[in-house]
Order: C-alpha cells, then sequence, then structure tokens
C-alpha cells in the first residue's frame, strides 16, 4: 500500500534549506524563527527528503513550546512522517510524541484540542492512538461545539481503524448518548456520521425515532440522513418503503442543496412514475431557481440521467425543461435542447416547435453578442424535429427563410440545408417554398449559401413559371451586363440607369407566370412589392448580391450560377412551348457566362479564374449550344437522385445508430424478469446501478484497480539489463492514466552482497519522476520488487533510462550496469474519439503542427491500407463507409482521436493508386502540440509498411 | 458528498498548495491536478468540469485557480457554497493574490482550509469563525495562566513563609525548644483529617440502615420521571410534522406511490428500541416487584466478612384508576429482617395486618407508564448475618504452582436454599496473551483478554449441580493475583420470602388483577 498525501506545497527548489540550519533555529529560543524552520522541514519532508535526524530534535526542543501555531505546524509534521518501518511496524520513537498529544489533548486552550483531535483523525497507528483514547473520551463531553466535534469524528476514525473494535468497544453506545443530547448542527452530524458508517442499525433507529423531526433539523444533518437512507435501502431493499415518506418531507426542506440530494436518492431507491415524477419536478425547479451556471448544467445532467432511464415520465415535463432555455448560457442552453430533442413526441411536437420559433424570434429583436450561434442551435433543433414530424416541416420553414439573408454564416447554411432536405422530402411544400426562395434570394449574403441556394433553384424549379422567375431572378442578381467596363465610373452609372430598367422586366416576365396558375396570384403580388422595393433601393448601392460576390473573384460560385442557369434553361426548354422564348433565354444565358469568363481573364480583378470553374463555365456554354439526350438526363435527373440518395444514406445510417442504441439497452441474459402482473419490482432496480455509484468515491480516490488478466501482464515485461550482468532486473510497466508505474525486480546474481544499491532512473520527454530514487542492500542471490512512479503530463512518447549502481563489500568504488530504455508508446494515451465534420475543419484549420508522412507501403489495396492505418494507430475514421465504398483508385479519410489530456489527434489520409500498382500519397497529421504531431508521425512511419 | 481535495493552482498549472481531506496516493492527487489546467477549457461561462471519475469545481482569483476536487456524486450546491466560502478565506491570509503571496502563506491556508472541511464534509462556518478559530485566541487558556500564576504567586509564598518558619524553627531549635516541631506536626494532622472526613461521611450515609436507603429511592423518583419525559414526548404524536402544512398533498403522493406498488411504511418505527422496551413492558396493570440486591464478601480461605441483604417491594400502577388499593403481604417470618415502610405508608396498618396502604386512604398511588420497571417502593427490608450457612454460593479456589506453570482448581458449592441461575465467576488472571488452558469444567469459560478476566458461567444450578469446579492452566503466578473473585447470579426467592397474598381495592368490587415478581440479584459478591 502506498503511502496516502494529505498536502501539497509549492516548493522553491531554488532556496535549499540545509538541515543543519533548520536545526539550529529549532534548538533557538526564537518564535517566528522556530515556525519558519518547521515550516521549511515540513517542505522539505514533503519533497521527498527523509531528514531523520530532525526527529529526535524535534520532540526535544518544539514539542514543548507553548507557541499555538508551532503546535500546529508540529502537528502538521507529525502527519507527514514515516511513522512505521519498512514491515509496517510503528517506529519506537514514536511513543515520545504520545505524552504531547496527549498534553494537548488536555490543553486549556480549546483550539488546540480541536487541532489535536483533528490530527487524530489522520493518524493509523493504533500504538499511537491506544495511549490516547482516555483523553479523547474526555473531550466528547467539552463545553465547546468545536470540540465535541471534532472529538466525535476522532473516535469515528479510531473506530474504523482495523483494532478500532477493540480500543473502543462502547464507541457506538457513547455516540449514540451524545447524539441524543447534543445540541450543536455541526457535532449533531458527525456523531450521526459516525453511526452511520460504524453502527448504521443504531443510526437508523435513531432516525426512525426522531422521524417526524427530520424536516426540521440542520442542513448537513439531512444531507446524511439522505446518505444513509440510501446505503440502507441499497443493503436492505425491504426497508425501502420505511424512507419514502422522510425523503417526501425533505424535499420540501429550505436549503436547496437537501432538496437537490433528496431528488437524487428518490430516483434511486424507486422507480415508480410519482417518485421519478417528483424528483423530475424537484430538478426543474431548481433549474429554473438556481441562477448558478453549474448548478444548471449539473442538473441538467441529472435530467438528462432521468430521461434515459424513464423518458416516458420526462416527456411530460419537457416544457419545464424547455424553460430553461431563457438563461443566456450557451452551453445550457445547447444541453437542454439536447435533452428536449429526445422527448418529443407527435403530442407535443407541436407545443415545443412553437417555443422555438418564439426563442428563435427573440433572437432576431435582442442584440445579444451570441445570438447568431443560439439561434444556430435552434435551427438546427427545429431541422432535426421536422425530420421527425415532417409536417411541422411547414409550420416552421418560411420563419427560418427568413434567416437565409443571416450575417451568421453558419445559422444561414444550417437553414438552406435544411431548406433543401424538406424541399425533397415534404414535396408538398415544394413550390411554396420555391417561391419564397426566389423572393428571398437577394437577401443571401454568404458564397456558400449562395451556391446551396441556387442549386434548389435549378432543381426544384419545375413548371413554367417558376423557371421563369428563376431565370429572371439570377439574372437580376447578377446585376447589368458587362460586369466590368473600362471606365469604372462608366460602369456605376451605367448600373444604376439601368437597374430600374431590368427590374420592370422582371416584373413583366413574371406576369404570365403569375397568371398560369391563379392561386398564387396573390402571393407572388405580395412578393413582388417585397422585392422589387429593395432592388430599387439596392439599385443605387450595389447591384445585386451575386454580382458583388463575383466581382471579388470568388469564380466557384461563377460556376454554380453558370450550372443553375443551364438546367433551368434546359428545363425551359422542356416546358415552354413557345421557341422564341427559348432561344432568348438561351442567349441571355449564353451571355451572362460570357461576360463571366471575361471578367474572369480581365485585369480588374487580383485574381483571374480558376482552371475548374472556366472549364465548368465552358462546358455549360457548350451544352447550351448542342444538347444531347443523354446529357440532359443528367442534368436534370441524376443530380436530384443522387441527393435523394444521400439522404436515404443519411437517414439509413441514423436509423442503424438508432437500433446499435436499442440494441446496447437489451436486457441481459442473467436480468431480473419482471412480471407485470405479480407484484411489480418498479423501485426495486437501479440497484446494481448504485453499487456503481458506491465505487464512485474509491474511483475518485484512485484506489479502484481493475485487474487485468496476468496473461497480459506478462507481455509487457520488459528485460532491463542481460543474464550475465552481476544484477538482474526486469520491469512490467503498467500505464494508468497520468502516470506510468513501473514494477521493477531486481536481483543479484552474485555471491556478494551489495551495498547501496540504488536504480536512478532519467527520463526524455514529458515524463517526471516522483521520487527519489532510495538505497537498498541486496543479500547474495535475493531479489527486491522497486516501484517507480513517473508522472505523464502530455501525449507523447517518452524514453525513460536508468542505471543500477551498487557497492561491494570489497571493491569501494560503485559499479554501474546500463538500463535498456523503456520506450512509453504514445498509443497507450489516445483513444478512437467521435467529433462533427464542421468540428474537425475547424481544428484542422486551427492547429499548428502539422507533421506530414509520405506514404511508403507494401500493401496494394487502398482500403485495406486505411484499416492497417486505423488499427495501427488506434484512430477513429470519420469518412462514412459509404463514401469509401466504391473502387476509383484513389482514396482520402480523415481520422480522429483523443488524449486522455484532452488533446486532439487529426489525421488525413490521401492516398492514390499509381499505374503500377502501388499506392502513394501523404498522410498529414495535424495536433495542437508538438509531441502529438511528431509522436504519431513516427508512430504511422514505424508501421505504415504494413505487410508483416 | 466528499471533497477530496482544496488546492490553488497558479494559472500556469503550478500547484501552490492543496489539501486532500480523504487518503488517496501523492501519485494520484498530482495527476488530478496536473490534469486541470489541460481540461480547463476557455470562454466556458460555467466553473466546472468532470472527467471519468472525478469532478472539479474552480474559481479563478485573480492570477490563480481555487480548485475543489470532489467525485462525481458529489452535491454541487453544497460544494459551490464551500468554494464560495474558501474564496473568500483566501484574501484573508494571503494579501497579495499571486504565486509569492500563496506560497508565504501556504500554512495559514491549510490551517483555514482544514476548519472548513473535515474529512471530506463541509463544515457549518463562517469566514469569522474561521478566523477565530484559527487565531486560537482562547479565554480559558488565560484563565488557566492566571490560576497557574497564582498558584505559582500562592506557591512561592508558602515557600517563603515555610522558608521563614524553618528560619524560625530554626532560631527555636538553637534555643533548644521542642514545640515547634509539634506544631509543624499538628497542621499536617488537620489537613489530611478535614481530606478524609469527607468520603467517610459519604459511605456512613450509604451503609446506614433502611432508612438511608429509603431517602436514596425517594430521591431518585424525580429523576427517574425527568428521564422519561423525553421519550413519552416523542413517542405519541405519529408524525405529526409531517402531516401539518403540506399533508394533504404528502398524502397524496405516498397513495399514488401505492398505487404504482411501491411499499410504503405509514408508521416506522426503531426496531431495537422496541424490542428492548418489550422486555420490560408490563401488561397487568398493576405489579409487584419484591427485589433483594446481595453484598457479600467472602474470604479466600473460608469465613465470612461480611453479609448484607437489602429488600425492596415496589408497586406499579399503570392506570390511574387502579390507584386506591391496599396490598396484603405475607412474610416468610424470618426474625434477623426488619421491615421499613415508606413514610407515607400507615405503619400501624402494616405492623398489625401487614397490609401497606397510603395514610390517607383518599390519595390513590401514582401511576407510572408502562416501560419503566421501577415504580413506588413500598417497603425496605435489610438482613445482616454472620452466618456461613446463609450464603448462598461458596467458592473456594486453589491455585498451586508446579514447574512452569500454576495450576488453579476451583470449585463452587451451593446452599439448597436457592437455584441459582445465570452464575458468572470472574476470575482476574496475570496479564495473558492467550487463553489459558482449561484442563475440566462444569459449565461454560469464555476469557476477556482486555481485562484478563476467566469468567466461568453456569447457566443454573439447581439440586443436579449443587457444587463443581473447574481447573485451568496459566504461566507461573502469585497465587493474590486470582483474587479477588467475583460472582454474578440472580434467583427467583428471597430471603425475605415475601408474597403479596392479596390486593384490596379501597372502592370495593372485585380485587384487580396484579403480577408479581421476586427475584434476588447479586450486588457485590465476592471472595477477597
Amino acid at each position: 500500500m502506498e503511502k496516502s498525501c494529505t498536502l501539497l506545497i509549492h516548493f522553491d527548489k531554488g532556496t535549499p534549506a540545509i538541515a543543519n540550519e533548520i536545526k539550529e533555529a529549532l534548538e533557538g529560543n526564537d518564535v517566528p524563527a522556530k515556525i519558519d524552520a518547521m515550516k521549511k522541514a515540513i517542505m522539505l519532508l514533503l519533497n521527498g527528503e527523509t531528514l531523520p535526524q530532525l526527529f529526535i530534535t524535534i520532540v526535544r526542543y518544539v514539542l514543548p513550546s507553548e507557541d499555538h501555531t508551532v503546535q500546529k505546524l508540529l502537528l502538521l509534521y507529525l502527519e507527514i512522517i514515516e511513522k512505521t518501518d519498512t514491515k509496517g511496524r510503528v517506529l519506537p520513537e514514536m511513543i515520545l510524541i504520545c505524552q504531547n498529544l496527549r498534553n494537548n489533548l488536555q490543553h486549556p486552550n480549546e483550539y488546540i484540542r480541536g487541532v489535536t483531535l483533528r490530527f487524530l483523525c489522520r493518524l493509523n497507528e493504533t500504538e499511537i492512538i491506544e495511549p490516547l483514547i482516555p483523553s479523547v473520551l474526555q473531550n466528547l463531553e467539552d463545553r465547546h461545539p468545536f470540540i465535541r466535534r471534532n472529538a466525535i469524528l476522532a473516535v469515528m476514525s479510531i473506530y474504523k481503524l482495523p483494532q478500532g473494535e477493540q480500543l473502543l468497544v462502547d464507541a457506538p453506545e457513547m455516540i449514540e448518548k451524545v447524539l441524543l443530547s447534543e445540541q450543536d448542527a455541526s457535532a449533531k452530524r458527525n456523531a450521526f456520521l459516525m453511526l452511520f458508517t460504524c453502527a448504521q442499525d443504531r443510526a437508523v433507529s435513531y432516525l426512525l425515532t426522531h422521524v417526524d423531526r427530520v424536516s426540521e433539523w440542520g442542513e448537513l444533518l439531512q444531507m446524511v440522513v439522505l446518505e444513509l437512507i440510501r446505503k440502507v435501502c441499497r443493503t436492505n431493499r425491504a426497508e425501502k418503503g420505511k424512507y419514502i415518506k422522510i425523503i417526501i418531507s425533505l424535499l420540501n426542506a429550505p436549503s436547496t442543496a437537501v432538496i437537490y440530494e433528496c431528488a437524487g436518492t428518490l430516483v434511486s431507491l424507486s422507480s415508480a412514475p410519482t417518485a421519478i415524477r417528483a424528483a423530475a419536478n424537484t430538478y426543474c425547479q431548481l433549474l429554473l431557481s438556481q441562477s448558478d451556471n453549474n448548478v444548471k448544467l449539473i442538473v441538467l445532467d441529472r435530467l438528462n440521467e432521468l430521461k434515459s432511464s424513464h423518458r416516458d415520465i420526462m416527456v411530460d415535463l419537457i416544457m419545464d425543461v424547455l424553460r430553461a432555455l431563457s438563461s443566456p448560457n450557451l452551453d445550457i442552453r445547447r444541453k437542454t435542447l439536447d435533452i428536449v430533442l429526445e422527448l418529443i413526441t407527435p403530442l407535443n411536437i407541436n407545443e415545443v416547435v412553437l417555443m422555438l420559433k418564439k426563442e428563435v424570434m427573440k433572437t432576431q429583436s435582442g442584440e445579444l453578442e451570441k445570438n447568431g450561434e443560439y439561434r444556430q442551435m435552434l435551427i438546427q433543433a427545429i431541422h432535426s424535429c421536422a425530420i421527425k414530424f415532417p409536417e411541422v416541416a411547414s409550420t416552421v420553414v418560411h420563419l427560418l427563410m427568413d434567416f437565409l439573408g443571416d450575417s451568421n454564416v453558419a445559422s444561414a447554411i444550417d437553414v438552406v440545408v435544411f431548406v433543401r432536405e424538406i424541399i425533397e422530402t415534404n414535396p408538398k411544400l415544394r413550390v411554396s417554398i420555391i417561391t419564397r426562395l426566389l423572393d428571398t434570394f437577394y437577401q443571401i449574403r454568404a458564397a456558400r449559401v449562395c451556391s446551396c441556394a441556387l442549386w434548389i433553384i435549378g432543381e426544384y424549379c419545375l413548371s413554367l413559371s417558376e423557371v421563369e422567375s428563376g431565370i429572371a431572378t439570377i439574372k437580376q442578381c447578377l446585376g447589368e451586363l458587362p460586369f466590368y467596363s473600362v471606365s469604372e465610373e462608366g460602369e456605376a452609372t451605367d448600373a444604376s440607369k439601368k437597374t430600374p430598367q431590368a427590374n420592370s422586366i422582371t416584373v413583366s416576365s413574371r406576369r404570365p407566370a403569375v397568371l398560369a396558375d391563379g392561386t398564387y396570384a396573390t402571393q407572388s403580388a405580395a412578393s413582388e412589392t417585397a422585392f422589387s422595393a429593395p432592388t430599387v433601393v439596392q439599385g443605387s448601392l450595389v447591384s445585386g448580391n451575386i454580382r458583388s460576390l463575383l466581382l471579388t473573384g470568388d469564380f466557384f460560385l461563377g460556376a454554380v450560377v453558370a450550372c443553375t442557369l443551364t438546367k433551368l434553361v434546359l428545363r425551359l426548354q422542356e416546358v415552354q412551348p413557345s421557341k422564341v422564348e427559348v432561344n432568348k433565354a438561351t442567349t441571355q444565358a449564353l451571355l451572362i457566362f460570357v461576360s463571366m469568363l471575361q471578367l474572369g481573364q480581365s485585369p480588374v480583378l487580383p485574381h483571374p479564374i480558376d482552371n475548374d470553374s472556366n472549364d465548368r463555365i465552358v462546358l455549360c456554354i457548350r451544352l447550351l449550344c448542342d444538347t444531347g439526350d443523354g446529357i440532359r438526363k443528367i442534368w436534370l435527373q441524376s443530380c436530384r437522385q443522387s441527393f435523394v440518395k444521400m439522404l436515404s444514406e443519411k437517414q439509413l445510417r441514423e436509423t442503424e445508430e438508432l437500433k446499435a442504441k436499442a440494441q446496447v439497452s437489451h436486457a441481459q441474459p442473467d436480468d431480473l424478469i419482471d412480471f407485470y402482473h405479480l407484484k411489480s419490482r418498479k423501485g426495486m432496480s437501479q440497484l446494481e446501478l448504485e453499487d456503481e455509484v458506491q465505487d464512485d468515491l474509491k474511483r475518485a480516490t484512485g484506489e479502484f484497480v481493475n485487474d487485468n488478466d496476468d496473461a497480459n501482464k506478462l507481455n509487457r515485461i520488459l528485460q532491463l539489463t542481460g543474464f550475465s550482468d552481476p544484477v538482474y532486473a526486469e520491469a512490467y510497466v503498467s500505464v494508468h492514466h497520468y502516470d506510468i508505474v513501473l514494477d521493477i525486480t531486481v536481483i543479484n546474481r552474485t555471491k556478494e552482497t551489495l551495498q547501496n544499491l540504488c536504480l536512478e532512473l532519467a527520463t526524455m520527454g514529458d515524463l517526471k519522476l516522483v521520487e527519489r530514487p532510495q538505497n537498498y542492500t541486496l543479500a547474495p542471490e535475493s531479489s527486491k520488487q522497486i516501484k517507480a512512479n513517473i508522472k505523464v503530463s502530455s501525449t507523447e512518447t517518452g524514453v525513460i533510462f536508468g542505471n543500477i549502481v551498487y557497492e561491494t563489500s570489497n571493491v569501494l568504488e560503485r559499479t554501474v550496469v546500463v538500463l535498456n530504455d523503456i520506450h512509453i508508446d504514445i498509443m497507450d494515451y489516445i483513444s478512437p474519439a467521435v467529433c462533427t465534420d464542421a468540428a474537425f475543419r475547424t481544428m484542422w484549420a486551427e492547429f499548428e503542427w502539422e507533421n506530414k508522412v509520405a506514404v511508403n507501403t507494401v500493401i496494394q489495396d487502398e482500403k485495406e491500407f486505411l484499416n492497417h492505418i486505423i488499427k495501427s494507430t488506434n484512430m477513429k475514421c470519420l469518412t462514412p463507409v459509404s463514401a469509401l465504398d466504391d473502387e476509383c483508385g484513389f482514396l482520402a479519410a480523415n481520422l480522429y482521436a483523443k488524449s486522455v489530456f484532452g488533446e486532439d489527434a487529426l489525421v488525413n489520409l490521401s492516398v492514390e493508386k499509381q499505374a503500377d500498382g502501388k499506392l502513394s500519397g501523404y498522410i498529414r497529421i495535424r495536433s495542437k502540440t508538438q509531441g502529438i504531431a511528431l509522436s504519431l508521425g513516427d508512430k504511422i512511419t514505424l508501421k505504415q509498411k504494413g505487410g508483416g | 458528498m466528499v471533497v477530496l481535495a482544496a488546492s490553488i493552482l497558479s494559472k500556469s498549472g503550478k500547484v501552490l498548495v492543496s489539501r486532500q481531506f480523504v487518503e488517496m496516493t501523492r501519485i494520484r492527487i498530482e495527476g488530478l491536478l496536473a490534469a486541470f489546467p489541460k481540461l480547463l477549457g476557455t470562454g466556458k461561462q460555467h466553473t466546472y468540469f468532470e472527467t471519468e471519475n472525478v469532478r472539479y469545481v474552480y474559481q479563478p482569483i485573480e492570477a490563480l485557480y481555487l480548485v475543489l476536487v470532489t467525485n462525481k456524486q458529489s452535491n454541487i450546491l453544497e460544494d459551490l457554497e464551500t468554494l464560495r466560502l474558501l474564496s473568500k478565506l483566501v484574501p484573508e491570509y494571503s494579501v497579495s493574490l499571486d504565486e509569492e503571496g500563496i506560497g508565504k502563506t501556504a500554512f495559514e491556508l491549510i490551517f483555514a482550509f482544514d476548519e472548513v472541511i473535515c474529512l471530506g464534509h463541509k463544515e457549518n462556518v463562517t469566514v469569522a469563525q474561521v478566523k477565530q478559530y484559527c487565531e486560537m485566541e482562547s479565554h480559558e487558556e488565560k484563565l488557566h495562566k492566571l490560576v497557574l500564576q497564582s498558584k505559582i504567586n500562592e506557591t512561592k509564598d508558602v515557600m517563603k513563609r515555610k522558608a521563614s518558619e524553618i528560619e524560625k524553627s530554626k532560631i527555636d531549635k538553637n534555643r533548644g525548644d521542642k514545640g515547634g516541631f509539634m506544631s509543624m506536626g499538628s497542621g499536617r494532622i488537620e489537613t489530611s483529617l478535614s481530606e478524609i472526613s469527607i468520603p467517610s461521611s459519604g459511605s456512613g450515609f450509604g451503609s446506614g440502615s433502611g432508612f438511608g436507603g429509603l431517602i436514596n429511592e425517594v430521591d431518585s423518583f424525580p429523576t427517574k420521571s425527568k428521564g422519561r419525559q423525553p421519550s413519552s414526548a416523542t413517542a405519541p404524536p405519529k408524525g405529526s410534522g409531517m402531516q401539518l402544512g403540506k399533508s394533504q398533498k404528502t398524502n397524496q403522493f405516498l397513495e399514488s406511490l401505492k398505487a404504482e406498488g411501491e411499499l410504503i411504511v405509514e408508521d416506522a418505527k426503531p426496531k431495537a428500541g422496541q424490542a428492548k422496551a418489550a422486555t420490560a413492558l408490563l401488561t397487568d396493570p398493576i405489579t409487584l416487584t419484591a427485589e433483594e440486591k446481595l453484598n457479600v464478601t467472602l474470604k479466600r480461605d473460608g469465613g465470612m466478612s461480611n453479609f448484607d441483604v437489602q429488600g425492596t417491594l415496589s408497586l406499579q400502577i399503570l392506570n390511574q384508576e387502579d390507584g386506591l388499593i391496599q396490598v396484603q403481604i405475607e412474610t416468610g417470618g424470618n426474625p434477623g429482617i426488619l421491615f421499613k415502610t415508606h413514610p407515607n405508608m400507615n405503619k400501624e396498618l402494616f405492623s398489625n395486618e401487614n397490609i401497606l396502604g397510603l395514610k390517607d386512604p383518599n390519595r390513590p398511588f401514582p401511576t407510572g407508564p408502562a416501560g419503566d420497571a421501577a415504580g413506588v417502593g413500598l417497603l425496605k427490608w435489610r438482613m445482616q448475618s454472620a452466618d456461613e450457612s446463609m450464603v448462598p454460593l461458596s467458592i473456594n479456589c486453589w491455585p498451586s504452582v508446579s514447574g512452569n506453570e500454576t495450576y488453579v482448581s476451583i470449585e463452587y458449592e451451593a446452599s439448597a436454599m436457592f437455584d441459582l441461575q445465570n452464575v458468572v465467576i470472574s476470575i482476574p488472571l496475570p496479564a495473558l496473551r492467550e487463553a489459558p488452558s482449561i484442563r475440566q469444567i462444569d459449565g461454560e469459560w469464555r476469557f476477556d483478554s482486555r481485562n484478563s478476566i476467566l469468567e466461568w458461567s453456569i447457566v443454573l444450578i439447581d439440586n443436579s449441580n449443587r457444587s463443581g469446579s473447574m481447573e485451568f492452566v496459566v504461566p507461573p503466578a502469585d497465587s493474590s493475583v486470582f483474587f479477588p473473585i467475583s460472582v454474578r447470579f440472580t434467583a427467583t426467592s428471597t430471603y425475605s420470602d415475601l408474597k403479596v397474598v392479596n390486593i384490596i381495592p379501597l372502592r370495593g368490587g372485585a380485587p384487580p388483577k396484579f403480577s408479581q415478581r421476586t427475584n434476588l440479584v447479586t450486588e457485590n459478591y465476592q471472595v477477597m
């Protein structure tokens, strides 16, 4: 068992304190100097010095000191010194401090008594405690609550010691008596806690005799009561009935902490709907009443847990949970939305969407900085609502389309993606969406949104009127041609002069559209006025949004415009009976294409048009000049088909994920079976879960070690020295989260005693040795187990190297055996993780460290290579399998992993099959820190060869 | 609900001070704190985050972080309060809130943290209280010091006086007078007398005849009834505290819980307490208890140095309406026994007709609730004897040393007068590590290693086993070690052979039911 550590103090190694100085100061009479020396001594001890010679000095000169601070420091000193020898026996000199402790326990100063009692709580050595027991017990009846409090705790910790029950046979009785007469809240709590931990039945009987006063007890005591109830019910399920009433009475307690605890207890005791509802209601109340964000978030966590275990009950509370959206904190809002989205049902969907809509509107009015992000969140939420319940789409889609022109690009993109999906899945809404989109198109500011909107226009304008107004809208947004003229001034005046004209043209071209379908007449008219008004205003400022984007050099958008126009014209050919009109539209489109190309080659812009866009526009020109049926089919149908395929793919993936989730929650073969018609087992459940809770503390203190199988252990043994070396050493390396433990076995292979044998270790990389090495004496042919702890502070490949130094009796000089290096593998620290595509991209853009590894492998197949890399790097492939499916001679995939320290590791793999069948390409690793990028790169370089 | 550690870190992640409240290894806490700056995200509006095993709750203070490490089940509301309190304390102790300042006051901060969190649990304290606790200004200590000082002064005075006296006596001696010596000696005797007188007077009262015992008994009435009050006050209202106010709502709640198959026990009563009460519970309306206490001291080589029996007859009435009664008794006619009645009793009635009744026939006997076995004392008696045949149980203990071991054989012999129950003979032994080896025994034995006592117990001594023996071996020891042997037993018959013949109701009607108990117990039964 490793020593426990009770305090840490930063110690500046720059100012070394010499043991002699400390000793002198301690021996002197100057109190401040003594205090100083004591502090220094404690700090040295904390830093691994042992200072054995100091103990006697302290016993002689510090123990008798009258000063309170000195006494307190003395207790700290006693707390941290080694009190036992290597075999676990108490050192004989420790008896010297007993007298002092006893005096302190009877000291006239109550605070000295108190701190001494508190010190006893941390003492484990029965031999020291035994003589002190009478004095401790005396303090139980002290006048000061401060003393009683600590005395009770001291009794508790003594009783908890291995032989404690013999030391203090009647402690529970005593404490029970104390509890009956105690008035101080804290002391009462401690007494109850003592009974709770040491004599549970007494605590229970006390609780039950005072059942009607529980609600009047202090907050601290109530908390322990709840803890007791949980524990009792865990071991004895049948008892539960007695306690529910207590919990209910505590639900009305004044202290919020108690209420919170109550709700938790209620959930853990019962799964009856009423109990869960009460707990959930309590959480909701806390959610609203508490202003602290931390509390809100944790309460939301609890609600989330409830949601997964008792969804049916939480569904009723959905609106209460939604009210948490009133908090301005984005994390809270996100969590709330996450919970709510999983609770929507056909019954409450309308209410929820209404609320979300209101929230969206609120974001329009207020000028809060986070509004954009929040709106994005809301839009995503509405989006997923609409996917689950397509009928709500009609109520929200128009509202959302107002945000197409949002200055927050991300939320605008979300909207447009949403619209794209809805228009495909909800054919009924198509017409209204298209009209609306055409009306609001001019507001769109961002290029990406614009291109997506253009795609929708190109794909979903089907009727003649729609196609025509689509073409008109695009033309209008492009403004007057040409895009530039030699004289800048001329162009500006031209544009301002001619826009009104263009406007009137569009209006006229729209008219037949309106007439074609009477039902749209009013809508169209309304949009027309809305449309024309801003254009006039805009005409003088900027001529069309696409135009201004093009003029900044975004030719990708130009290509999209060209494609859209081509599609529209192709469709026009199908729906427009008048050949003249078609030809007119075709020529106009061609004119636009040509002027775009012209703009691309002009010197006005800083960059000329890129080849891709150039090719694409040229292709469009060709297409319009010479159309074949095959190409027409591709343009008018195949695009749409692949989009439909993508959607269904997405749906499929989601359902599969759901299925996988559902699979997990199925019952285990050895689960208890509920016979609904017999006595319901409700409320008995969750006990298995509770057991885990109990381990929580143990896990938190690191006491909890799950033993791996020993065979696995043997695999990780490293030989450190040769068999013919005088000292043989081997190490078993176990890697925990933040530390590495080396279990080193050292065997003396000689016939001589090795003295002062010391294992000196040094590290390279982000590793740190925790303890200073100690010296051992090794008898002939005997062995010794040495443990070394090494702290890791970041994900990085590290090397531990060192040597064993020893002396033999006949040779005075020290002999050194150099050890084999121990490499710490980065793979122990990273684990596969998932992140969204967008997050991956932002991180990719953000991270500073990139390591580029050229592919060099014997593996011939791209997919096999990818799998090999995934396997050897312990990362998760973010690219969906379907995207990697087909044989096309090249492959690109994103891999992602997270380290235990929360660092991200990104890998992009791009490979192409060469003509000779070999793979070539690059693997790029990006991370925030150099360590990961380098180590992961090394790892990949080492492993990528494969084949073997 | 446990705080694992309270720590202060610098912005760069250096651990300045950390105090752990539960046992954990150094590597663990350092690991946890080293992970803190890495996990600390930026731009968050909340100040906690969780890992797989622990939760960090923190608060930035200028260039520092104050961090609480808790387990994940911990109550966040309470932890935040603790954190708030700690964050108020830090500037109280550390003047400059930076690395250097914290480093200078690290120990003071640890002391303060200790006052706020105890074994991981939050204490109910305020900043002012913590400051007070840490300052350790104790009025008591000052007083103590004053007293000490005054004592020193006094002693100095005494010393001076003595010195002068000695001086004087020296001068006197020089004169050749003896008187000085005498005066000093007599002074000493006086003081010692006054010290002795207090205990002697106390014991005199206690052993004084029946009268003294009666006084004791009378005295004990009020104290007992006081002791009863709290229990009677808490018992009757059944959960009234809960039924008040929100009772209806709670009931609804309970009903619906029940409907859902939840088992609810409406009136939860402690089990242990009930069991205890049940043994003493009286079902009969009137109970009469005759009890005799035995004080016997036997000499180890035979003979008896003390034999004393004290008896009481007590009456307990459950209901007020049964209070107007008289009790007719019958005594065994043992001439050695002197009876004394309670001062309120009609003495004549007793001496003439052996009927116990109150002087004032219109006054009822006081009633007492069930569960309290004491009742009202009516009659006391006492018997002393030098007759060895009266001793119910004689013990003969023979330690004999043989080589490296001491053989101890003990035998008991019980007189035919009584059947003794639950006899326990406790023999002190020299300090032993292991239980002595028992060679032969009638009955059972148990070794109490802490007190080093061998307990020989016989459940019942009746005509089948009027005598018995035990033999055991211990390492060599002086024979006096095995004394005094103390004996405990009970019996159901008494020396006085007092019996209640009848209960006479003063208001006429049928005599009420009554129960009678008789027992003899040992109070102090020793073989010296």
